[in-house]
């Protein structure tokens, strides 16, 4: 009896330690956004409570209306969107060529994404600079977006080669005999098999370019800016303008907290995919 | 996003039906052909934005001068020489070491701590994973901003905390931030906030992924608690935690957005790890001789270093 009340204590303990370890590790989230809520004054006020005093929304109409921030938020997705379909137009079939037939410049491509994520950023951005100057493509979206194609391209065929690696060839092989060619059947047939697959490598790519910051740092002055770069410039253009930070970052977060809990399951798939299997 | 995922290398194949690269469809197009029609768009991409840059950084190495045609001038490796005994970046690659061993020695410890408690906990456990996970989405800018205005010295959460629970006599005791002594590691905190869940996550795979009767074989012979851990679980576990620890270490390496936020590489570069170093040559200084030929070695050393450490700590196929 003591026994089994000593492993029920052990399992309360356990709950209770696994509780807390998430509640400190979200606190700094949630700080921040109910910083955002406080009145501006309040955010920097000595000693700093966690709770808002008083419920507000100055610092997001002070945020909202800084000029570029609105239009920073069209450039991130824009940016994002351009970036995430050019990666996934070039990921699916690389990733398929890749799985299903196995030849050696395959794996030399999948190699060569990994190489990828082992050069610094700043030393692919900084040739950039110059490269997508003499093209005319600086300060532009489309600009920024090539630039982390780089980042989300390598990504987005590890991603899909492991998923791929789930379809069983007799899909194809029936597709084939039903008169598709092999690339109509990697549309119609296979694509919709991982289509859970597709849209976490989808989110990925996109969260990666959204959160972007240093090509968006390199490569945008004013027109094509994001809002990374708008969130940074408002510490230095302004002083330590806190509240209207936080309201901003909490906004600029937003879409990936809510993308994450869209796809809460299979993006924790994705990301633990294949890393346990080497 | 900077803590991303990486999958490991595709299991290999059965092998192919004999003939099957031989087979041609209406088109005409054998096997390997259309494989290599499929895969080369994302090459030729990768080559014009990765390759070519990468060339030309290598080159712009070998030339001194701004780079906009005035007194540029072949300088032969006298870049090289400059990255390797200019002190102020020779100090900034030991702070990149260190940075780096800081945030994934943390890193490994509690993200290891806390799969082991999910993993003790099992699937009812499952929304606390999930909520753990947020962080990895959250970006390194806001991230770095966030735990800034966490740890001001007056008005920061932190310090008011640790005062309320009597660790500081006042909050303006540390100052996390402004010391330069402590700033390395101050600096390091929302980079190991943000993807300790990454570690959480793969690890926690990987301890679902040991079979229960190995742990079962491991009792019948006496072994508990901590000796379980660290003669049954860990040499499993080997392989994943040599994925996490590469791939969370050529990212740590790398940081760049989280530190520049938060200090700017100060005070008195004390927090100023080699990618803001170069970042700083190239855009404040203006000489991006010397920062293409820092970012030249630095890629090379990254690369030495994560191949080193793929064949020994990871060696595929040598244990499993």
């Amino acid at each position: 009896m003591s026994h089994l009340l000593a492993a029920r204590i052990r399992t309360g303990l356990l709950w209770a330690a696994a509780v807390a370890v998430v509640v400190i590790y979200g606190f700094p989230f949630v700080y921040l956004v109910l910083t955002s809520f406080k009145p501006a004054v309040d955010a920097i006020a000595v000693p700093p409570t966690v709770l808002p005093q008083r419920f507000s929304l100055e610092n997001y109409v002070a945020a909202l209306n800084r000029p570029g921030v609105t239009a920073s938020f069209v450039n991130s997705v824009s940016t994002a969107t351009i970036a995430t379909l050019l990666s996934m137009a070039l990921a699916v079939p690389a990733a398929w060529g890749i799985t299903r037939y196995r030849t050696r410049a395959g794996r030399v491509l999948m190699a060569g994404s990994l190489l990828v994520r082992m050069a610094p950023a700043v030393a692919i951005g900084i040739p950039l600079v110059t490269i997508l100057g003499a093209v005319g493509l600086t300060d532009t979206p489309t600009g920024l977006a090539l630039a982390q194609t780089t980042v989300a391209l390598p990504l987005s065929i590890w991603l899909l080669a492991s998923f791929f690696e789930g379809v069983p060839r007799e899909i194809e092989e029936a597709a084939l005999v039903d008169g598709c060619d092999r690339f109509t059947a990697l549309l119609r047939v296979i694509l919709p098999v991982v289509s859970g697959g597709v849209a976490v490598t989808a989110i990925f790519a996109f969260l990666a370019s959204w959160n972007e910051f240093l090509f968006a740092l390199l490569l945008t002055s004013i027109r094509a800016q994001t809002t990374p770069i708008a969130i940074a410039n408002f510490q230095s253009q302004f002083g330590l303008d806190w509240g209207p930070m936080t309201a901003l970052a909490t906004l600029y977060s937003l879409p990936a907290v809510v993308l994450t809990l869209l796809l809460q399951r299979r993006i924790v798939a994705g990301l633990s995919l294949g890393a346990v299997k080497g | 996003m900077s803590p991303t995922a990486q999958a490991a290398p595709p299991r290999t194949a059965p092998s192919p039906p004999p003939g099957a690269g031989r087979r041609r469809t209406r088109r005409g197009l054998s096997d390997a052909g259309y494989a290599a029609l499929l895969t080369a768009p994302a090459a030729v991409v990768l080559l014009a934005l990765v390759g070519w840059p990468l060339v030309k950084l290598a080159a712009d190495s070998l030339y001194t001068g701004s780079g906009l045609g005035d007194g540029r001038s072949f300088a032969g490796l006298d870049n090289y020489v400059t990255a390797l005994t200019d002190p102020g970046i020779r100090a900034a690659a030991g702070r990149t070491v260190a940075y780096t061993v800081v945030v994934v020695a943390a890193e490994l410890l509690l993200g290891l701590a806390v799969a082991l408690l999910f993993h003790r906990l099992g699937p009812k456990a499952r929304i606390l994973q999930t909520l753990f996970l947020y962080p990895l989405m959250i970006a390194p800018v806001v991230a770095g901003l966030l735990w800034r205005f966490l740890m001001i010295d007056n008005v920061g959460i932190v310090n008011e905390l640790l005062t309320r629970v009597g660790v500081l006599g006042d909050p303006g005791d540390v100052s996390w931030l402004s010391d330069p002594d402590l700033v390395l590691f101050s600096v390091a905190l929302p980079d190991i906030w943000l993807t300790t869940s990454f570690m959480t996550l793969v690890l926690y795979a990987g301890l679902q992924a040991i079979p229960p009767d190995l742990y079962e074989a491991a009792r019948l012979d006496g072994a508990r608690g901590l000796r379980l851990l660290v003669s049954v679980t860990l040499p499993l576990l080997r392989p994943v935690i040599a994925v996490a620890l590469i791939i969370r270490g050529v990212d740590a390496a790398r940081a760049f957005d989280v530190i520049l936020i938060q200090t700017d590489g100060g005070p008195q570069s004390a927090s100023e790890t080699l990618s803001l170093t170069i970042y700083k040559t190239m855009v404040g200084y203006n000489d991006p001789g010397t920062a293409a030929a820092t970012s030249t070695l630095f890629m090379i050393v990254m690369m030495v270093v994560a191949m080193v450490a793929v064949l020994t700590i990871w060696r595929p196929g040598k244990e499993s």
